[in-house]
């Protein structure tokens, strides 16, 4: 029963991209599969953007998430929360906000650097929450025996706490980088080619599919890669978590430069992110156009139902998917739950054709297909913390488990989903957290009147409107953050 | 209008979006009792949309932007002819298609702004004036995925034959040495601020700094920028027809006759500072720019040419 609901899961996951594949070769064949004209350039970028974001998050997200995690220094408890700040922010909203306040102080934002700012800080939370839920609950009992040793916080970290997180650091990374081959609104703003606007433009600029999906292919490449060697740095640092004591450890006290250092890496992503869009609004009140209240209490009320319905339908999915692939050891299975989270990988513009062609002919309702391509999209982000935390659960837990005659819904429910808890509030933080802010599927798949904040933001940055989009930004922040506080209760405490 | 449309409901597919064009459906309700049910999104994504949706689209009128996407739409069988002795009458030839599949809404023009400090505006008369090799390093254009720059390469192919046009694209690309620019209110800023000397936008970017409604800075920045109409101009339009598989083909085409008609048309227009179908309207600060002769090529043809256009312009070098 468990094989059965993966190989539909993985299923629905993959068909919009064969349903795509099919289409293209309808339409004219294979044979002229080349990377075309700015191929070369497109995925030089991509490559570039994907490395050079996966270190900055990787370096970023870890020390802001062992800092804030196992650290006392003053505002701390502030700006724990505030790493989820970036993370609400839409990148095309930094973009132009970057660009608008740049050409009006005779800069030139544009360019490869300013994608590879713009795309850190949107993406490096992914390395944050992952790492530092791993480092909160993690060793605890090894760290107290570092510290009885005299190894100071340093030493700690990197000796014991770092390679217990690596798993929860690879899939962060693994997460931004598919993010990064994903991103189209940013990228095509600060002027910079890459697969996915090559695909976008082959195929719709151009009247070339094919085209199209060849870029296509190499994107998927490129993320199965990514995947692959998250899953290579997970087999090489497995350690299982071994009776973590309850209590809390007493975090480091920091003092002097190292306080003031910690606060300043710390604050830095989210003022940035925040403070671009208050900046611009400080400089432009006479350029703020407000919608009517009820206006927005309606674009808010579809952003926060369409969130949470993925939120939760993803995370029920990918704790299937998860659990079958601890559970069930036969290699196919394994490869299909690897597979189904590749939804990721497609460029959302693209899987919005995809789904398109999948939902048109069958009559299916738009919400349907929006929340189906929801769940494709981000059933990777729900997976991966999610796979890294059932590593920490050592396998003789399950076999005392059956040992004494549970069955595998009776082991979720009383071993795995107590110890899941932390991972399954991250992942659907996260989950809703993008839905929210996510733009191409939400444009292209919505049902007649049903504007969404990102929706409008888009509309009117696109429309070079910066002033009007602002508010409608500012709400999808807001709606970031007081999820982040509702669902990780372990962020708040002290 | 057939009283039994009343109570019925026009679903309207538009890649505009303006709060005002909503409150000219209102309007259209209240005079006709017409309900219309609206999707906004990008052109592209609506006519995949509802080329994917075939016979149940709910879509009974398709509004685009740019004359090639009305085309693209056209090509790929979308749209139904209309037979309309009002639509005849308020949208002139060039501006619809021949068989009555689509029709020219509002018009925008692409023309040249300079900042006199650094270029003298009276040394541009023609699009061709900007290869001028005295204008290396001024010219600042916006990148070739501007669906707005291959209508205007599409128009030239037109009127001045491809090898003409290729010449003219190489040398006005010799001319740029900054990076294109990625959107026109930027760029028309550079040029304000003297980091550019001339540069190729739509009209209603530099109405609306001028407005006010990008607040003050940008309004005293426009103020510096002499708008250039070319001799003759490369006119472009947005428009709408009904769809191929319309549940309420009569209510699309009162949609259609009102938007298109002047007291819709001027709504339409005036949203977003475009030029009515004919004349010059009254919005106050397009007044200040004068008048401009367009160059009669029919929209029809500029779609068609859309493809060869964007191949041109990646073979001259234009990212």
């Amino acid at each position: 029963m468990l094989g059965a609901g993966v190989v539909l899961v993985s299923g629905l996951a993959l068909l919009p991209v064969l349903a795509l594949l099919v289409f293209a070769v309808q339409e004219g064949g294979l044979e002229q599969l080349g990377l075309g004209y700015e191929g070369g350039e497109q995925v030089a970028n991509t490559v570039a953007l994907v490395l050079g974001v996966g270190l900055a998050g990787a370096v970023l997200g870890t020390a802001n998430g062992w800092l804030t995690a196992n650290c006392q220094f003053p505002g701390r408890r502030w700006l724990r929360i505030a790493q989820l700040l970036p993370l609400a922010t839409p990148t095309y909203l930094l973009a132009a906000t970057a660009i608008d306040l740049g050409s009006r102080l005779s800069w030139r934002v544009h360019g490869l650097g300013w994608a590879l700012v713009v795309l850190t800080l949107g993406t490096y939370s992914y390395v944050f929450l992952l790492s530092t839920e791993s480092f909160a609950v993690s060793g605890r009992r090894q760290l107290e025996a570092c510290r009885s040793l005299g190894a100071g916080p340093w030493g700690s970290f990197r000796r014991v706490a770092l390679p217990m997180a690596l798993p929860a650091i690879g899939a962060g990374v693994a997460l931004s980088g598919m993010e990064v081959v994903n991103e189209l609104g940013a990228v095509e703003l600060l002027g910079v080619p890459t697969l996915s606007t090559g695909i976008l433009r082959r195929w719709q600029d151009q009247g070339d599919p094919q085209g199209a999906v060849a870029l296509a292919l190499v994107a998927l490449a490129i993320v199965s890669l990514l995947v692959a060697v998250e899953g290579q740095l997970r087999r090489r640092s497995r350690r299982w978590l071994m009776g973590s004591s309850g209590d809390s450890l007493k975090p480091w006290r920091l003092k002097g430069w190292r306080a003031s250092l910690s606060q300043l890496l710390t604050a830095l992503p989210p003022l940035l992110t925040l403070g671009l869009p208050l900046v611009w609004t400080a400089m432009s009140w006479d350029q703020l156009r407000g919608e009517t209240a009820a206006e927005l209490a309606g674009l808010t009320g579809r952003t926060l139902g369409l969130g949470l319905m993925a939120a939760g339908l993803t995370m029920v999915l990918a704790l299937l998917l998860a659990i079958a692939r601890r559970w069930i050891h036969q290699p196919l299975l394994q490869q299909l739950t690897f597979v189904a989270g590749m939804g990721y990988a497609v460029p959302g513009t693209v899987l919005a054709l995809a789904l398109m062609l999948l939902g048109g002919p069958w009559l299916l309702s738009p919400l349907l297909l929006l929340v189906w391509g929801y769940s494709d999209r981000f059933l990777a982000v729900g997976k991966g913390g999610l796979d890294a935390g059932l590593e920490r659960i050592p396998p003789c837990v399950d076999e005392a488990a059956t040992g004494l005659g549970c069955s595998w819904p009776q082991v979720l429910r009383r071993v795995h989903l107590p110890l899941l808890r932390g991972p399954l509030l991250v992942g659907g933080l996260l989950v809703f957290v993008d839905t929210v802010k996510e733009l191409p599927l939400t444009f292209a798949l919505r049902p007649f009147d049903f504007d969404t904040l990102s929706v409008r933001v888009y509309q009117y940055a696109s429309d070079e409107r910066v002033g009007a989009a602002l508010i409608p930004a500012l709400l999808i922040l807001l709606l970031g953050l007081v999820a982040s506080l509702a669902l990780v209760p372990s962020l708040k405490e002290d | 209008m057939p009283p039994e449309l009343a109570g019925t409901e026009v679903g309207v597919y538009s890649g505009r979006h303006y709060n005002t064009d909503k409150e000219l459906y209102k309007e259209f309700t209240e005079r006709t009792g017409i309900e219309v049910k609206l999707l906004e999104a990008k052109d592209d994504a609506l006519i995949e949309r509802l080329r994917s949706e075939g016979e149940n689209s709910p879509a009974d009128l398709l509004v685009l932007v740019d004359a090639a996407r009305l085309d693209k739409a056209t090509r790929m069988d979308l749209f139904q002819p209309t037979e309309s002795p009002a639509l005849q009458q308020d949208v002139p030839a060039e501006l619809r298609d021949s068989k009555g599949r689509w029709f020219g809404l509002t018009r925008r023009v692409r023309a040249v702004i300079v900042n006199p400090e650094l270029v003298d505006p009276a040394t541009i008369t023609t699009y061709a004036d900007l290869t001028k090799p005295e204008l290396k390093g001024q010219l600042c254009l916006r990148n070739s995925k501007s669906v707005y720059n291959q209508s205007l390469v599409a128009d030239q192919m037109i009127q001045q034959g491809d090898d003409a046009t290729k010449g003219w694209v190489q040398g006005m690309v010799a001319n740029v040495e900054q990076p294109f620019f990625t959107s026109d209110t930027p760029m028309s800023r550079a040029v304000a601020k003297g980091d550019c000397g001339v540069a190729v936008v739509n009209t209603y970017y530099v109405a609306r700094m001028l407005s006010g409604e990008n607040g003050a800075e940008d309004k005293e920045l426009a103020g510096k920028l002499k708008v250039v109409f070319p001799d003759p101009s490369h006119v472009n339009i947005s428009g709408a027809g009904v769809t191929r598989h319309a549940s309420n083909p009569e209510g699309a085409r009162l949609l259609l006759e009102f938007l298109a008609s002047p007291t819709g048309g001027k709504g339409y227009a005036e949203a977003n500072n475009e030029y009515p179908l004919s004349g010059y309207g009254d919005n106050e600060v397009l007044k200040t720019f004068g008048t401009f002769k367009a160059n009669g090529v029919s929209a029809e043809q500029m779609g068609t040419k859309n493809q060869d256009a964007v191949a041109l312009m990646q073979a001259s070098g234009w990212k």
